[in-house]
């Protein structure tokens, strides 16, 4: 049986690449530090104030 | 001197992107002030409070991309624009492929091992079961993700036997990268796994000073120890950590669990067979020992007892060195000069400075007090001895948080200075990969203008500054505290000791009163 820590492994011991589903910002600094990143474009839902806000609502949570 | 904009109709850019772009603008020739961002209300109220709105800015739709600037002339403008959109393309990889869905990028690169999350929190759990479902393991930097969502999420993560980090995630060093926040650290042998974002990268930063480094840095997410999601991060980081070979000591930081959560961990940490120090913030030391566990009281002590286990040290500066510079810093103060006042950018710091104020000094007025009764009725109007902390949505309701958008809390150190009473204020500077490329140089202007003031009011303003990074970040730590020592500030190694510094110098005034 596979041990239960076997994927979180075989993630150190493996080449790290990020796919970044957000501000490219992110993928960005990534790629800066030598790491091979996928960007999924996330959009707002058209027209929505809210969701545009709860967008940049969540830079405010570090 | 003239207003100029540029509007791209259904044109979208992300916050990040048009905040880098701000400052770029910001910095070109012949601009003396200027902004960019998609126009939404918040954007359209921003550039009329700077004087920046116009009648088509005004009417422009969410989905429209501006830049407005008062520029010298439409020349400077106009290179202005070519700057940006130059700076724009050179740093999205122009060769990186973009995918519509989690699916098609997983199917384009079965390799991909982890997918970063920064969606709104409501749908974090939808694209989280996409990247679990694809095999991939998550950083979820989303916050505002409900309980139940984020017990789901982990609950799949740990049937697949993958991490979830996260939600609220703003720190994690995997495989020597620095995700999301997180400073660029050096690898090491210290593994940690942490519910406090702040407090791991404060932690990873030490151990870098130290000449040392971590083999993985995992962030749980704040919630991860709450009862509703159980410590599943948590725990599943340490069982890996323990199995990992290139972890020797394990360092555990977070704020108090949940008292069911606090049991499940210590049962654990009894049985783990690695060397490991702990920090959970108001935690019974004797707990915490009686697991065999290295217990530390603060931040700074997690760092110092982790680096113990490597024989190694960091060069913080002792208390009675903070002491006799208090008593020399506390000398040549106008009369009326009484008070400290900090500004603050991150929660966590403010936290840990307003507990070592107030036991030398008293009562700490907030706008995230330590007691409900010291909390200010105005933010923009403190009194007395009072923090503020600038990541409080109030102040980055529609902005990036000061961590990035080191606008945020510029104003706050002129508006300080004005006051004839204050002597002392405190400042902390969080350096991340994604953030201002020069913070401290960017207010350097301020400080020196209000020692400028506080000087021909006949006493001196005390500036005492901490940051939080390292010599990796593309910032480079060493060079942002010359900026501030050369502009006049006390640079202290780390957040509780500038509070102790500047709460001592309160003190001392205080008693010669």
């Amino acid at each position: 049986m596979e041990k239960k820590t076997e994927k979180i492994l075989d993630l150190f011991r493996s080449e790290l690449i990020v796919v970044n589903v957000g501000p490219k910002s992110f993928a960005d600094v990534l790629e800066k530090q030598g790491f091979e990143t996928l960007q999924v474009d996330y959009k707002p839902a058209a027209g929505g104030d809210r969701r545009m806000m709860e967008m940049l609502e969540y830079l405010g949570g570090y | 001197m003239a207003v100029y904009y540029k509007i791209i109709k259904d044109h979208y850019i992300d916050s990040l992107e048009t905040l880098a772009q701000t400052t770029k603008l910001c910095d070109q020739p012949g601009i003396e002030t200027g902004y960019v961002g998609m126009a939404t209300q918040t954007f359209k109220d921003i550039v009329s409070e700077i004087g920046l709105a116009c009648d088509q800015i005004l009417a422009a739709s969410e989905g429209d991309y501006v830049v407005a600037a008062k520029a010298d002339t439409e020349e400077a403008f106009e290179k202005a624009l070519k700057a940006i959109s130059e700076s724009a393309s050179g740093a999205s990889s122009k060769t990186r492929q973009t995918y519509l869905t989690v699916e098609q990028a997983a199917s384009a690169r079965p390799q991909a091992n982890l997918c970063q999350i920064s969606v709104p929190g409501e749908f974090a759990l939808d694209v989280a079961k996409r990247a679990l479902n694809a095999g991939m393991h998550l950083c979820v930097f989303s916050n505002n993700v409900p309980l139940e969502d984020e017990r789901e999420m982990k609950e799949l993560a740990r049937e697949k036997g993958l991490l979830c980090m996260g939600p609220d995630c703003g720190v994690a060093n995997i495989n020597g990268s620095a995700l999301v926040l997180s400073s660029i650290v050096n690898r090491g042998p210290f593994g940690i796994i942490g519910a406090s974002g702040t407090g791991i990268q404060h932690v990873t930063a030490m151990l870098h000073e130290a000449g040392s480094g971590v083999s993985q840095a995992i962030g749980a997410g704040g919630n991860d120890i709450k009862e509703q999601v159980g410590g599943i991060t948590m725990l599943m980081g340490i069982d890996a950590l323990e199995e990992d070979p290139e972890t020797k000591y394990l360092i555990l930081i977070a704020r108090k669990p949940a008292p069911s959560v606090l049991e499940k961990m210590l049962e654990r940490l009894r049985s783990c067979r690695k060397p490991r120090v702990v920090y959970f913030m108001g935690c019974d030391r004797k707990a915490i020992e009686d697991t065999g566990s290295i217990y530390a009281g603060n931040l700074d002590e997690c760092g110092e007892r982790a680096l113990e286990l490597a024989g190694l040290a960091c060069s913080l500066e002792s208390e009675e060195e903070i002491l006799a510079l208090a008593r020399k810093e506390a000398e040549g103060f106008a009369r009326e000069q009484k008070y400290l006042r900090g500004a603050y950018s991150g929660g966590t710091y403010m936290d840990e400075a307003m507990r070592v104020m107030v036991d030398k000094i008293g009562p700490i007025w907030s706008n995230a007090p330590l007691e409900e009764a010291w909390r200010l009725e105005d933010s923009l109007k403190p009194r007395e001895n009072a923090c503020i902390d600038y990541g409080e949505e109030e102040f980055t309701l529609g902005r990036p948080h000061p961590a990035i958008d080191a606008g945020i809390r510029r104003p706050a150190i002129l508006k300080e200075a004005a006051d004839p009473e204050v002597a002392v204020i405190t400042l902390d500077f969080i350096l991340t990969p994604p953030g201002h490329p020069d913070p401290a140089g960017f207010v350097v202007p301020d400080i020196i203008k209000a020692q400028e003031m506080a000087r021909e009011r006949g006493g001196k303003l005390v500036f005492i500054a901490s940051l939080l990074g390292t010599t990796a970040d593309y910032q480079d730590i060493r060079l942002q505290e010359k900026k501030l020592r050369d502009a006049g500030a006390i640079v202290c190694r780390t957040n509780y000791r500038a509070a102790l510094l500047a709460s001592e110098i309160i003190r001392l005034i205080r008693e010669k009163a």
